[in-house]
């Protein structure tokens, strides 16, 4: 090797970690950092696309001022809270129930479990698309059924009647990823240790003392670790609202990214728009922080591995 | 356990699939329906099939450009991000340094930002730089969250393998690039495999950034539905057909990545 | 309380036969031990006699009563587990407590059976720890007070000892014989430290690929070992063991020659205890011609690894009886009365 290599070969040896990290960290900052940036200054101007005169002049708070008054914003984001708790509640106890049931059906677990995730992978807008066409009002298959149940009125549909319309869509929510906080569960069961079970056994503890004191404490990690990210995701919820109701009827579904996607892309406000967006970000910003230290405070994984699941037979 | 319970059990999980899979049966069933049937006022559920809808729809109204362009978006994302992601994972499970754990929060916030949020600065960025309708801007923005997803779970593999192996590499005479590269990489092969069709799935799954970054000729088959759901009537055969090639790849994907979702999915925090 | 396994096999789902008809039974208030190697189904043993195994076939009995269908719950047995098994969330105390809690001892009787266990097991300053602040012997000793403190009839110990430091498995050991002796538990302990069980048990189980072996006290067990393999397990250093042939009343083993008067002829397994093999010098006239090949001097026991042709044998003695080296020439007797014989065959032992 001559000697220029042998030297560019030390080096990069010596530097490598840093050359490995740097072009991540730096595709990074211009992908992300770079809009977000761009999002921060759009801020405080008053760019917009619609109004003659506005090319972005500097306005300082203006817009987070008008924000703080919108009521439209504040409606869609208390709106897209109640969805957040709803959905993220109901995932919650249906998936916990759903993994203790495979848990506990012996055969035939793998293939179980791969038919329930279809509905968590396919598009999301897709899945808009489907609910769309289930609850079509004249010939949505959904919609016959409830009819038929005596659920919905002749004239009724689901996606245009306001009351059952944000029901609705916590409803699909549900059903798009349930199966989510199934798979993160039973893979948090079926990785618990089996000897903490066998000692509460040996003690003399019941079924369901067990259940209460070795499994649901050892499982509170990864509880938290489910919640908090659905909770994310299901504040950013965007794709399928917007395809089966676009925020309607009126503003009975417009969820804080759909109040957001209007402001910039109807009213093209976007001065205003990038507040919002903004907004979002924050929130969004710090829910990632309780995450991080809820899930990764301490150095290392939540999981204990362990080679085959509990089996405590009554 | 008493037999009834078992039967219970059973009946319920038998209930919780039939809604869990419904629902999709139902759209791959329209794509094949008759205008007629798909439009009945009770719901029909044998008939006779017609195969028109797909060509219709991908040769006629020329839907075909769609599939290629989510395939092309899709594979450039993930593979720009396993390139530029992989080694950075690598220095994570490896090194200590100050402010690592902060930067590792750095990579998670850049997963989870909003799309809403970045896509309007994005969008205009991307207007003034002449990118717009472009694949490259979806396959940048794209990227912006498949890249942390690479370092997140390639991170997990990394640590997976014992730092013994890097020694051992080493001492057998390859310099740090070289164990990185000829040991390191073999070995996380399925990590990586697994990593790579979790960003294939987020990145042809994506719905805004590619709605919002694109006009008409990049446009990525997720976008591709809403524009054959009009307010003056929905050809239902048709947008099903989309919606049932859109998605189909994607669950057969699954099946094949099913052990690793849950670590990609749970940041690695959860094994599967 | 006499407890019985009665024809016990367990074959698990991939074929693997880890018990072949067992059968064992001791009496109240002794420490059996269950010896063997890695595989020999000890702990299967002990695990089908807490419940959490099922039998393949045959049953348990405690006092006669047939108790294989019964849950652990109600069996009166307690464990302690090889990785202890405390629970992580909570304190020493409350794992200390917990199987009086879930058998609904009022809170008074609790607090007073837990201090009195953990002042047994003198670990009464670390009951508001968590087992993650403990060391390895104090999560040991948590398990072991856990496992006695609500005075089950019998308690079950899977290699409790087996991650613990020499030291202190050593300490332990000691500690757990005055438990025994305070309490008066039937104590069933499972070890493949043959050290452990000797000093430990009133009687030892020796198993082997699922079988039992020999089942008696140590003393026994020492001095008249009922197959080879138990004679080469017991005794460390081991049994010396050699095969070889008897022809006319002599036993022949390479250039190795022993008078066996009234030996029918035939192959034949012939052992001694290294401690039995007498040290001579190389030119006395009974003696046998030995090569040393290495010396182990572990004061106060010197040990003598020799060789003569293809034998191999160990000697040993106290303190400095000789001062030869690797290749010395030594000479060695074996006294008859200290030697065992096994059939070549089954290695089962001969009279």
């Amino acid at each position: 090797m001559r000697a220029g290599g042998a030297r560019l070969g030390a080096f990069v040896d010596r530097q490598l970690s840093v050359l490995f990290v740097a072009p991540a960290f730096v595709v990074l900052l211009i992908i992300l950092v770079g809009p977000f940036g761009y999002m921060m200054w759009t801020a405080f101007t008053d760019l917009s696309f619609a109004l003659p005169g506005h090319d972005g002049n500097f306005v300082g708070f203006a817009n987070f001022r008008r924000l703080m008054h919108d009521s439209f914003f504040w409606d869609s984001f208390f709106l897209t809270l109640r969805f957040v708790v709803a959905a993220v509640s109901i995932e919650f106890l249906l998936g916990f129930a759903v993994a203790l049931l495979i848990y506990h059906q012996v055969t035939r677990r793998r293939l179980v479990l791969t038919a329930l995730l279809v509905p968590m992978m396919l598009a999301p807008v897709a899945v808009g698309l489907i609910w769309k066409l289930l609850l079509q009002g004249d010939f949505g298959m959904l919609t016959y059924y409830l009819r038929a149940a005596g659920l919905l009125g002749t004239d009724q549909a689901v996606l245009s009647d306001a009351p059952l319309v944000f029901p609705a869509i916590i409803a699909i929510d549900v059903w798009e990823w349930t199966p989510f906080v199934v798979l993160v569960l039973l893979a948090g069961l079926m990785s618990l240790p089996r000897e903490p079970f066998e000692a509460a056994v040996m003690d003399g503890a019941n079924r369901y003392q067990v259940f209460r004191d070795v499994t649901l404490p050892l499982l509170r990690p990864i509880v938290a670790l489910v919640v908090l990210l659905r909770s994310i995701d299901a504040f950013k919820e965007f794709d399928k609202v917007f395809i089966l109701t676009g925020g309607g009827p009126g503003t009975t579904t417009e969820l804080l990214s759909i109040y957001t996607y209007r402001m910039n892309f109807k009213d093209w406000d976007l001065g205003y728009g990038a507040a919002c967006a903004f907004m979002v970000y924050l929130v969004v910003l710090i829910l990632c922080a309780v995450f991080h230290k809820a899930v990764f405070w301490q150095e290392g994984r939540v999981s204990a591995p362990a080679p085959e699941p509990v089996a405590v037979t009554a | 356990m008493s037999r009834a319970w078992r039967a219970a059990m059973l009946a319920a999980l038998l209930a919780v699939l039939v809604v869990a899979l419904t629902p999709y049966v139902w759209i791959i069933l329209t794509s094949f329906k008759s205008r007629l049937d798909a439009l009945a006022d009770h719901p029909v559920w044998l008939f006779t099939p017609t195969f028109a809808h797909y060509p219709k729809v991908f040769i006629d109204k020329q839907y075909l450009p769609l599939v290629w362009n989510s395939a092309l978006v899709a594979s450039s994302s993930t593979v720009l991000s396993l390139v530029v992601g992989a080694p950075a994972a690598y220095v994570f499970a490896r090194n200590d340094f100050a402010g690592k754990e902060d930067l590792f929060f750095f990579f998670l916030t850049t997963r989870m930002a909003p799309p809403i949020s970045v896509v309007v600065p994005m969008f205009l960025l991307f207007t003034a730089v002449g990118l717009t309708d472009r694949p490259a801007a979806v396959i940048i923005a794209h990227t912006s969250f498949n890249l942390s997803l690479v370092v997140w779970m390639m991170r997990g593999f990394f640590a997976d393998i014992p730092r013994e192996i890097d020694e051992a590499a080493l001492m057998d005479g390859h310099g740090r690039l070289g164990a990185f590269a000829r040991v390191l990489l073999p070995l996380a092969a399925p990590g990586l495999a697994a990593t790579a069709i979790l960003c294939f799935i987020l990145s042809w799954n994506e719905f805004l950034y590619a709605f919002i970054l694109v006009a008409f000729e990049s446009r990525t088959l997720t976008v591709g539905i809403p524009g054959l759901v009009t307010p003056h009537g929905t050809l239902w055969g048709q947008v099903a057909a989309v919606a049932v090639v859109a998605t189909l790849p994607i669950v057969i994907f699954t099946m094949a990545v099913q052990r690793h979702l849950v670590r990609g999915l749970t940041f690695g925090a959860v094994k599967g | 309380m006499a407890v019985a396994f009665r024809g016990v096999s367990k074959v698990f789902v991939d074929g693997t036969v880890a018990l072949d008809t067992l059968d064992l039974g001791f009496e109240t208030g002794e420490f059996v031990v269950l010896l063997g190697p890695s595989g020999s189904g000890k702990t299967t043993a002990c695990r089908i006699l807490a419940g959490l195994e099922t039998p393949s076939a045959g049953v348990i009995e405690v006092d006669g009563r047939d108790i294989t269908g019964l849950p652990p719950r109600e069996r009166g047995m307690s464990m302690v587990f090889q990785n202890y098994a405390l629970y992580a969330h909570r304190t020493a105390y409350q794992n200390i407590a917990y199987p009086l809690r879930v058998r609904g001892a009022p809170k008074a009787d609790i607090d007073r059976m837990v201090r009195a266990m953990a002042e047994m097991l003198r670990i009464g300053d670390l009951l508001d720890r968590r087992p993650r602040q403990l060391s390895g012997g104090e999560a040991q000793r948590v398990a072991v007070a856990r496992a006695l403190v609500w005075r089950p009839d019998i308690c079950l110990m899977d290699e409790p000892l087996s991650n613990l430091d020499a030291l202190l498995r050593l300490n332990t050991r000691t500690e757990l014989k005055r438990l025994h002796r305070e309490l008066n538990t039937t104590f069933v302990f499972v070890t493949h430290d043959q050290e452990e069980a000797m000093s430990l048990g009133t009687r030892i189980a020796v198993l082997r690929d699922g079988r039992l072996v020999q089942f008696d006290t140590p003393g026994r067990i020492y001095r008249e070992p009922a197959t080879r393999f138990v004679a080469e397990f017991i005794g460390r250093p081991a049994m010396n063991t050699i095969d070889g042939v008897v022809a006319d009343g002599v036993f022949h083993a390479g250039a190795l020659a022993v008078p066996v008067p009234g030996r029918p002829p035939g192959p034949l397994v012939l052992g001694i205890r290294p401690e039995d093999v007498v040290v001579t010098g190389a030119d006395e006239a009974a003696a046998i011609a030995v090569t040393v090949d290495v010396v182990e001097r572990i004061e106060p026991d010197l040990l003598l690894f020799v060789r003569t042709g293809e034998v191999a044998l160990v000697a040993r003695s106290l303190g400095k009886t000789t001062d030869a080296g690797p290749g010395d020439a030594i000479g060695l007797a074996l006294p008859p009365p200290a030697l065992h014989f096994f059939d070549a065959a089954t290695g089962v032992r001969l009279p």
